[in-house]
């Protein structure tokens, strides 16, 4: 039987699937959202009390108030950019990113490479 | 937070010697005792494999099987350490702690990247996990040249972002459009190496140039020399012949990425 913690990553693949953001959204977001996000993308996911947390131990010019925080989480989760699974001070936060999606090629081309290459 | 820093190494245009710097700026890392992690994201066209001496024969899991999901992180990691090779530069790191993360050379597992596409969640997963599960200090990330969608999701997350280029006008534009892309994603370290520069130039003043052009920091001019192409990416250069001008300056680059608090 699934535990807490399998079902919960079972939730956040499934919402996963849906939107997320390229890396070259990344470049066009507002500075709140990406410094946000690129906190994010390097510790995979965070608790909202851990990123109040990482956000009061930068330094004062680079910091966003609650309000900021609380704002900005809000925009990412709504784009599917987060993830959010639980709600409040519970709320985890998981970066979604799109996939890079295959090339265009047809199926044909595709399926002869591939028997060439298995010579 | 993580403690190990990303550095990623990148150029505009290919041909700058990007594989080879990454490698020999890994290896000088280790050499100063730092644990070191080296990820191949240039799936289409991965070869820093060779400078460490492994063949397809040598090489295990790699990242395209990571993002299949057929192997954890700790199954890819290849102990350069451990294996060393033949070859008398690399021989000096036996017993350091260098990994490489290689990128499948099988032409099948190329060409199913390009056709399946990459999913960037995993990806980036198997960056990050890679500094945790071996406690990295330094984790080189040798991208794709040009600008890609694997290489801006590296730059987004690097502690330093290392550019080459040679002092020749098409890189000069191509880093000018890099060094923008760094700086909008907020990139905290900025540096640029300028290498294959003709031996004629006056070096000093190239560092002088490129820095007032570009506002950024060069870490270090490298001469263009016959010994390196002779070296064939048989061996790490720097490491085989430590005093040659080109080993001493990219040395003089590795200082300044491991001065970096």
């Amino acid at each position: 039987m699934p535990g807490v913690f399998d079902r919960l990553n079972k939730e956040i693949e499934n919402k996963q699937q849906e939107g997320g953001i390229t890396p070259l959204d990344l470049v066009e977001l507002p500075a709140p959202l990406r410094k946000i996000m690129k906190i994010m993308l390097r510790e995979l996911q965070m608790t909202y009390p851990r990123l109040c947390e990482v956000m009061d131990a930068m330094p004062e010019e680079e910091r966003l108030t609650r309000n900021l925080l609380d704002e900005a989480l809000s925009t990412l989760t709504q784009q599917f950019w987060l993830v959010r699974i639980g709600e409040k001070e519970k709320a985890i936060y998981k970066v979604n990113l799109k996939r890079k999606s295959g090339s265009t090629l047809s199926a044909g081309i595709w399926s002869s490479l591939d028997k060439k290459l298995k010579g | 937070m993580n403690k190990g820093k990303i550095v990623s190494i990148h150029s505009f245009r290919g041909g700058t010697g990007k594989s080879n710097t990454t490698a020999n700026l890994a290896a000088q890392a280790a050499l100063a005792g730092k644990r070191v992690g080296v990820v191949d994201t240039d799936i289409q066209s991965p070869g820093i494999h060779v400078l460490f001496g492994l063949d397809e024969t040598k090489m295990g899991k790699t990242i395209n099987d990571f993002l299949h999901g057929k192997a954890t992180i700790r199954e890819i990691g290849f102990p350069i350490g451990e294996n060393t090779g033949g070859a008398e530069g690399r021989a000096k790191l036996a017993g350091k702690n260098l990994w490489l993360f290689p990128s499948s050379i099988r032409g099948r597992e190329i060409s199913q990247i390009i056709k399946e596409g990459v999913d960037f969640n995993r990806l980036n997963e198997g960056l990050q996990t890679t500094i945790s599960e071996f406690d990295l200090d330094y984790l080189f990330i040798d991208t794709h040249p040009g600008l890609n969608e694997e290489t801006l999701l590296s730059i987004a997350t690097s502690d330093i972002l290392l550019i080459i280029l040679r002092p020749d006008n098409q890189d000069l534009q191509g880093t000018s459009v890099t060094i923008d892309i760094a700086r909008s994603l907020d990139v905290p370290n900025l540096m640029l190496m300028v290498n294959k520069a003709l031996p004629k130039y006056d070096f000093a003043q190239i560092k002088t140039d490129i820095e007032e052009k570009f506002h950024a920091s060069v870490a270090g001019v490298l001469p263009l020399t016959f010994d390196l192409a002779d070296n064939a990416s048989n061996d790490l250069f720097s490491l085989r012949y430590p005093d040659h001008e080109w080993s001493k300056a990219l040395r003089g680059v590795a200082e300044a990425i491991l001065a970096v608090k």
